[in-house]
């Protein structure tokens, strides 16, 4: 109850302070916009190419861009960690009795409530390129970003504890992404490439997440992919959550 | 004594690249309710990492700390409960205003919203925040942030209020004002702790204070008592540098009877006496016989100073140019 509570009002503190940044929603609404105008146009000529699926374009990349999203969205949260643990604000909250995990996780809800409206103008914008919507396989997806964006919310947060500065930070963050990302067929489905990299991709917990998204894009729900997606992304999450709220709980800073 | 802060050989080490830094080596203390108590020492000494751990942020790596009624190694959140904090940093929002910023403190805490609203009103009043109530944080001067720091660690009106370097980055008319409003505090039956490097600030404001020096208590006791245990007054002699005019100036001076102990800083000397008035004149007919020039002279009451130095060796101005960053390791 007072986690509940105590997240309620970090939250509403990190909402507030993201709209009065007009700056960053600008930055952020412009990105996967720009993707969509400047990169589809590129993928017209694939259908048909060994190894592509079936579908339309968009049915195939629009799914990647909004696990880039989620990806990016979390992945970027301990940026604000750092800076909030050079002006004090960090310690300032461990001092107080409020819940370890509402620290943690008040801004990564936050983050979560920013996402989704992201997504929401990236669909009705592909939706003008001529993606069709499949309402339920839509939802099941936003489910699966959440997940996604909470456990790269919380590793990158506890990262940023654990790491303190932003060169450091920055450094095991973007070491970490670029493979992750490659290996994840968030553009181009992995299934173009050689075998060696089709069996490496199985290694990466966000390729599920992509082959999930494009099955649930074209409305198939019921899937094996889709289990295997909660199958990885869940427990993920879970250990990913407790090992940050412990970070937090120990001493740092 | 009637103790809210109790610790028993209290311990910390930071390990490092270089091997294990022992930052705090087992310290004792006990604070009274009520009372300002400081931590005075250098840079490094410890008083942060010694506050970290009080404050429940740092885990205690040996002996004891009651704070308030409550073991902090075992009972981390009843102390948080009771206690107040305010870091070197302070931590405010720059981009919330003040009010909002104590309001989400005061819920932190616990408190409903009516009651946090009326108590971050009526604490911005008290510490003349009033009028700067609803600007963001980022649009006030440097006496104002550290009186909503302040603000901000006491909305929950908590038993103890910790603060580390209070006055750090103050100019002095903000500092005297700061001063007052700690002062006015403990007046309202709070215990505050603090640490400072300032030897003005610890004399001014602090009932009782320990030095600390190299992670160890040199010695406690109120200002005036630890100023009275350096006899007398000090003397301090300027000399025309001549031909070793420090060692001769030394060696004649601390012959003479009323000089009870006397330290030479190269073109300084500094000596202690029993009564300045007094001797001053024979210390300048003695110098002028042996032709020892003086550049200036001057008598001083002992300062906290006198006590680091007497204790320690080393003017606390000099010490401790350590790393600065004493607490952050961890």
């Amino acid at each position: 109850m007072k986690t509940v509570r105590d997240t309620g009002l970090l939250f509403h503190r990190y909402i507030v302070q993201m709209l009065r940044n007009p700056v960053w929603l600008v930055v952020g609404f412009s990105t996967p916009i720009l993707y969509l105008v400047l990169f589809t146009p590129l993928l017209k000529s694939l259908p048909g190419v060994r190894g592509f699926p079936t579908g339309g374009v968009l049915q195939i990349f629009l799914p990647g861009i909004l696990a880039l999203l989620a990806f990016a969205s979390g992945s970027s949260a301990g940026f604000g960690t750092i800076f909030e643990l050079q002006s004090g604000l960090i310690e300032r909250l461990r001092v107080t009795p409020a819940s370890r995990f509402a620290i943690l996780f008040g801004p990564l809800l936050s983050g979560l409530v920013t996402m989704t409206v992201f997504d929401a103008v990236v669909v009705a914008v592909g939706v003008g390129f001529g993606f069709h919507v499949h309402w339920a396989g839509l939802a099941v997806l936003t489910v699966l970003l959440w997940l996604l964006a909470t456990l790269m919310g919380a590793f990158s947060t506890a990262t940023a504890l654990v790491t303190k500065e932003i060169s450091a930070f920055a450094a095991v963050i973007n070491g970490i992404n670029l493979p992750i990302l490659l290996l994840a067929g968030v553009l181009l489905p992995i299934s173009l490439g050689p075998l060696w990299l089709r069996v490496l991709a199985h290694l990466n917990p966000l390729y599920y997440l992509v082959v999930a998204a494009r099955s649930l894009a074209v409305g198939h729900i019921a899937t094996a992919v889709v289990w295997q997606a909660f199958a990885v992304l869940v427990p993920l999450c879970v250990v990913v959550l407790a090992w940050a709220t412990r970070v937090f709980r120990r001493a740092v800073a | 004594m009637d103790s809210i802060i109790t610790t028993h050989e209290l311990k910390k080490s930071f390990r490092s690249p270089r091997g294990s830094v022992d930052a705090v080596r087992g310290v004792s203390f006990d604070v009274a309710r009520g009372e300002i108590f400081g931590f005075l020492g250098p840079n490094g000494a410890g008083k942060t990492t010694t506050l970290r751990m009080l404050t429940t942020l740092l885990p205690i790596d040996g002996g004891t700390a009651v704070v308030a009624g409550c073991d902090v190694a075992h009972r981390p959140k009843a102390v948080r409960a009771r206690i107040g904090y305010v870091s070197q940093l302070g931590g405010a929002d720059a981009m919330a205003t003040g009010a909002e910023n104590l309001v989400l403190q005061g819920r932190l805490y616990g408190g409903d919203l009516a009651t946090v609203k009326a108590r971050a009103e009526a604490l911005m009043e008290i510490l003349d925040l009033a009028e700067f109530a609803h600007r963001k944080v980022k649009t006030y001067s440097g006496g104002q942030r550290r009186r909503l720091d302040v603000a901000l660690g006491i909305i929950h009106e908590p038993e103890v209020l910790f603060l580390d370097e209070p006055s750090t980055g103050l100019d002095p008319q903000n500092r005297a004002n700061l001063w007052d409003h700690v002062r006015a505090l403990r007046d309202r039956g709070t215990t505050i702790f603090l640490t400072t490097h300032y030897l003005e600030e610890a004399d001014a404001l602090c009932d009782r204070l320990v030095i600390m020096d190299h992670g160890e208590i040199v010695v406690e006791g109120t200002p005036r008592d630890l100023k009275r245990q350096v006899a007398g007054e000090s003397v301090v002699l300027s000399l025309r540098d001549a031909d070793g005019a420090g060692e001769r100036a030394s060696a004649l001076l601390g012959a003479q009877p009323y000089v009870r102990e006397l330290s030479d800083e190269g073109d300084q000397v500094r000596l202690y006496v029993e009564d300045g008035g007094e001797a001053l004149p024979q210390i300048l007919r003695l110098l002028d016989a042996e032709h020892i020039g003086v550049r200036s002279m001057h008598l001083s009451e002992p300062t906290l100073d006198d006590v680091f130095l007497r204790q320690t060796g080393r003017s606390l101005r000099d010490a401790g140019s350590g790393t600065g960053d004493e607490g952050r390791a961890a």
